[in-house]
C-alpha cells in the first residue's frame, strides 16, 4: 500500500506542490519561529556566557539581567572577595539605554544597549574579543559593537552618546549584539558620575580558585553574605533563557496554531480531493477483495509521505535561512534545536493523521458494488 | 489447476419493502463446472448485474444459497467476503478498471501482495503471468500506454493472480474492438480449459457467444432459455446445437456450423 500511496501522490505533480508546499510553508512558520527564538535565547545570554565569570552575585532575588535591576551597597564587593573560594571579583554597573552615534548627523542614530560600567582591573566582564582599539575602557571612552558601529557609520575616535554623556569611541567589540540591541562599555567611574555617585554597583562577578565548584563558592557567598543571590554562570544564563522563553511562549503558541491550522487544512483539502478523485481506484480494490484497513493505509501513508517531504523541506527553508541571515545584516540568529525538530516532528504527524480522516471516512463507506455499475 | 464446483441454488433478490419492492434476480439456478465457460446474456434491467454481484459476493442474496467448493457463501459473514473475493474469485471488468498510477507489473502483483504474497514474490508471479499472456515487453509500462486489448490482457493477469476457482467478467469486450475482443476471449476460453478454471460471463456481445460452453438468456430476473454450445469437430468452431446441422455416428451426435463441415466429417467418421 506504501507504493500505491507513493504512486498516488506523485503521479499528479501539481497536486504533490501544492499539498507538500502547503505543509512545508505552514511547518516553515513553526519551526523558524522556533529556530528564532532559540537564536535569540542564545544570544540573549552572549554577555553572560562569554562574561569569564563563574559566578554572578546579585541583589537578593535577582537571578538575571533583562528587564532587572539589581543594587547593592559597595561594601558588599568585599564581603564578596572574603568568602573562601573566590579567586577574584569585579563589580559592574548596568542598565539598559541606548547608544546615539551618527557619522554625518551627530546623534540621530539610537542604538538599544545594555550598557556595562566596567572598572579598570576588571578579570571578568569586559567584551570577551575586541576588534579594534581597547578592550578595557577609560574615563571618557566608550566600547560598542562593530556591526552598531558599521550601522551607524562611526569609527575609534569619533564622539558617541551614552546616558546622555559624549563619549570617545576607544574600542570596536565582536559579537555582541542581540535582536533587541547590543552592549556597549564604558568606565564604571563615568557611569559612577552619569548616575550620580551612588556607591552601589549592580551585580558582582566573580572567578573561583583553580579546583572550586562554581555551586559550592556560590552557596558559600550565599551564606556568608547577607541579601545577596549568588548564582553559577549556567544558572544564571539558564534564568535569562527562562525569561524570554516566558516572554515568547504566547506568540509561539500562537503562531504554532496557525501553522498547524494552515497544515491540517492545506493537507485535508489535497488528501481528500486526491482520495475523491481516486474514489473509483479505491472501490475497484474493495472489489476485488482488498480490506478497507489496506486502503485506509494506502490514504494515511499519502498524508504521511505529503506531511513527511513538507516537514523535510520546511526543515531544508529553515537550514538555508539560518545560513543566510547572518550575511543579510540584520541582528538576528536562527537556530534549530532538538527539541524543536520533535516538537514540529509530532505536529506533523498529527496533521496527516487528521487529515486522513475525512478520506477514511469516505472510503469506509464506499460500495465495491458501484464498480460494476460503472459508477 | 483447481476442482472447483460453484453452485447457484434457487437465488432471488429483491430491493425495497411494500410498494416499492423489485424483484431483480427470481430463483435461479446455475451450476459451472470447473473448466467451464458460461455466457450470460439478456437485455437491460434483466438482472444481469444484479445476479454477478450475487456471484462475485458482492451482494448478498435475499433468498437461496450460493456455494463454492461446498462453502456458502451467502451465509457468510460480511467480514469474510473480502479474503473470498481475494483468494476464490477473479474479476475481469468492462473498462478494465486498472490503477492508472501503477506499472502493468504493479497493477497485478499489488492482488497478491493483498492476498498475503511477499513483495518480491508477487511480483515475480506477476511477471510470469503477465509474460504467458504476451505482456512480458510491458511490465513497466503505465496502462495509459497501453492499447484496450492489452489493457484486458492484465486485468485478466490480474484476475488470474490469486489462483482463484472462479473468474467473473462484467462485459469484457465492451470496450475492445470485435477483432481483440474476440482475441481476449480466446484467451479467456483456453486459460479456462488449460487451468481448469471456472468462467462467468455477462455480456451483450453476440459475437462471443461461440467461445462459450453454455449461453444462458436472463429476461425479468429469470433465465428463459438455455442453448447449449457444441464444438464442430472438423473447423472446430463453437456452434449452438439447436441451431446447427447435425449428424449422428456411432451412437453419437455431432454438430457442425455449415454443411460443408458435415460433408468433410462425414467421408471420415471415425477420425
Amino acid at each position: 500500500m506504501w507504493r500505491l500511496a507513493f504512486r498516488n501522490l506523485f503521479q499528479n505533480k501539481v497536486r504533490l506542490i501544492i499539498s507538500v508546499g502547503g505543509v512545508a510553508l505552514a511547518l516553515l512558520l513553526s519551526l523558524s519561529l522556533d529556530a528564532i527564538l532559540e537564536g535569540i535565547q542564545r544570544q540573549v545570554t552572549t554577555y553572560i556566557d562569554q562574561s569569564g565569570a563563574d559566578i554572578f552575585v546579585a541583589q537578593a532575588g535577582v537571578r538575571n539581567m533583562h528587564m532587572a535591576s539589581s543594587w547593592l551597597p559597595a561594601s558588599m564587593v568585599g564581603k564578596v572577595r572574603g568568602v573562601p573560594g573566590v579567586e577574584s571579583v569585579t563589580p559592574i554597573l548596568y542598565v539598559t539605554n541606548v547608544i546615539e552615534a551618527s557619522d554625518n548627523a551627530p546623534y540621530m542614530a539610537l542604538n538599544l544597549a545594555y550598557i556595562i560600567g566596567l572598572p579598570p582591573n576588571a578579570t571578568a566582564g569586559g567584551p570577551p574579543r575586541i576588534a579594534e582599539g581597547v578592550s578595557i575602557p577609560a574615563k571618557g571612552e566608550a566600547i560598542i559593537d562593530r556591526a552598531v558601529a558599521a550601522k551607524s557609520g562611526v569609527v575609534l575616535g569619533d564622539k558617541i552618546k551614552i546616558l546622555g554623556e559624549e563619549l570617545t569611541l576607544a574600542g570596536l567589540s565582536e559579537s555582541m549584539t542581540t535582536f533587541t540591541g547590543s552592549i556597549a562599555f564604558i568606565s564604571k567611574k563615568d557611569f559612577d558620575r552619569i548616575r550620580g555617585e551612588t556607591g552601589a554597583v549592580s551585580f558582582i562577578l566573580v572567578k573561583v580558585e583553580l579546583g572550586e565548584s562554581p555551586a559550592e563558592v556560590a552557596r558559600r557567598i550565599e551564606n556568608q553574605v547577607d541579601k545577596v543571590t549568588a548564582e553559577p554562570r549556567t544558572g544564571f544564563a539558564a534564568q535569562e533563557r527562562k525569561v524570554v522563553q516566558d516572554m515568547s511562549t504566547d506568540i509561539v503558541t500562537i503562531m504554532n496554531l496557525i501553522g498547524f491550522v494552515i497544515g491540517l487544512a492545506v493537507m485535508a483539502l489535497t488528501v481528500y480531493t486526491a482520495t475523491l478523485a481516486r474514489r473509483k481506484e479505491y472501490g475497484v480494490l474493495k472489489a476485488l477483495g482488498a480490506r478497507s484497513a489496506h486502503l485506509y493505509r494506502a490514504v494515511l501513508a499519502q498524508a504521511l509521505i505529503s506531511v513527511g517531504v513538507g516537514f523535510a523541506l520546511s526543515l531544508l527553508i529553515t537550514l538555508i535561512l539560518s545560513a543566510s541571515v547572518p550575511y543579510l545584516g540584520v541582528s538576528l540568529s536562527l537556530q534549530i534545536n532538538g527539541a524543536s525538530l520533535i516538537r514540529v516532528g509530532g505536529l506533523s504527524i498529527v496533521i496527516a493523521g487528521l487529515s486522513a480522516m475525512l478520506p477514511i471516512k469516505q472510503i469506509a463507506g464506499l460500495d465495491p458494488a458501484l464498480v460494476f455499475r460503472g459508477k | 489447476m483447481t476442482n472447483a464446483t460453484f453452485q447457484v441454488s434457487q437465488v432471488t433478490k429483491r430491493y425495497g419493502v411494500g410498494s416499492t419492492e423489485v424483484t431483480a434476480v427470481r430463483n435461479v439456478s446455475l451450476s459451472v463446472a470447473p473448466g467451464e465457460v458460461v455466457l450470460i446474456m439478456g437485455p437491460s434491467g434483466s438482472g444481469k448485474t444484479t445476479l454477478l454481484l450475487m456471484l462475485g459476493a458482492l451482494l448478498k442474496p435475499t433468498t437461496g444459497s450460493i456455494q463454492l467448493n461446498g462453502t456458502v457463501l451467502s451465509a457468510l459473514a460480511e467480514n469474510r467476503l473480502p479474503d473470498i473475493r481475494l483468494r476464490e474469485f477473479g474479476f475481469i471488468f468492462q473498462d478494465f478498471n486498472l490503477l492508472s498510477a501503477l506499472t502493468v507489473l504493479e497493477n497485478v502483483a499489488i492482488v497478491a501482495e493483498l492476498a498475503g504474497l511477499k513483495s518480491r514474490a508477487a511480483r515475480q508471479k506477476a511477471a510470469a503471468i503477465l509474460t504467458d499472456l504476451g505482456l512480458g515487453e510491458r511490465l513497466n509500462f503505465l496502462p495509459e500506454k497501453l492499447s484496450g486489448g492489452e489493457k484486458q490482457r492484465v486485468a485478466i493477469a490480474r484476475a488470474l493472480v490469486n489462483d482463484p476457482a472462479l473468474i467473473l467478467a462484467d462485459e469484457p469486450t465492451a470496450n475492445l474492438d470485435s477483432k481483440i475482443g474476440h482475441e481476449v476471449m480466446r484467451l479467456l476460453r483456453r486459460i479456462a480449459k488449460e487451468q481448469q478454471r471456472s468462467v462467468v460471463i455477462v455480456s451483450h456481445d453476440q459475437r462471443i457467444k461461440d467461445i462459450a460452453d453454455r449461453v444462458l438468456w436472463l429476461e425479468d430476473g429469470q433465465f428463459k432459455e438455455v442453448t447449449t454450445m457444441a464444438i464442430d469437430p472438423v473447423c472446430g468452431m463453437s456452434v449452438e446445437q439447436e441451431k446447427a446441422i447435425s449428424t449422428e455416428w456411432d451412437g453419437r451426435t455431432f454438430y457442425f456450423c455449415a454443411k460443408g463441415c458435415r460433408d468433410e466429417f462425414m467421408t471420415k467418421p471415425q477420425r
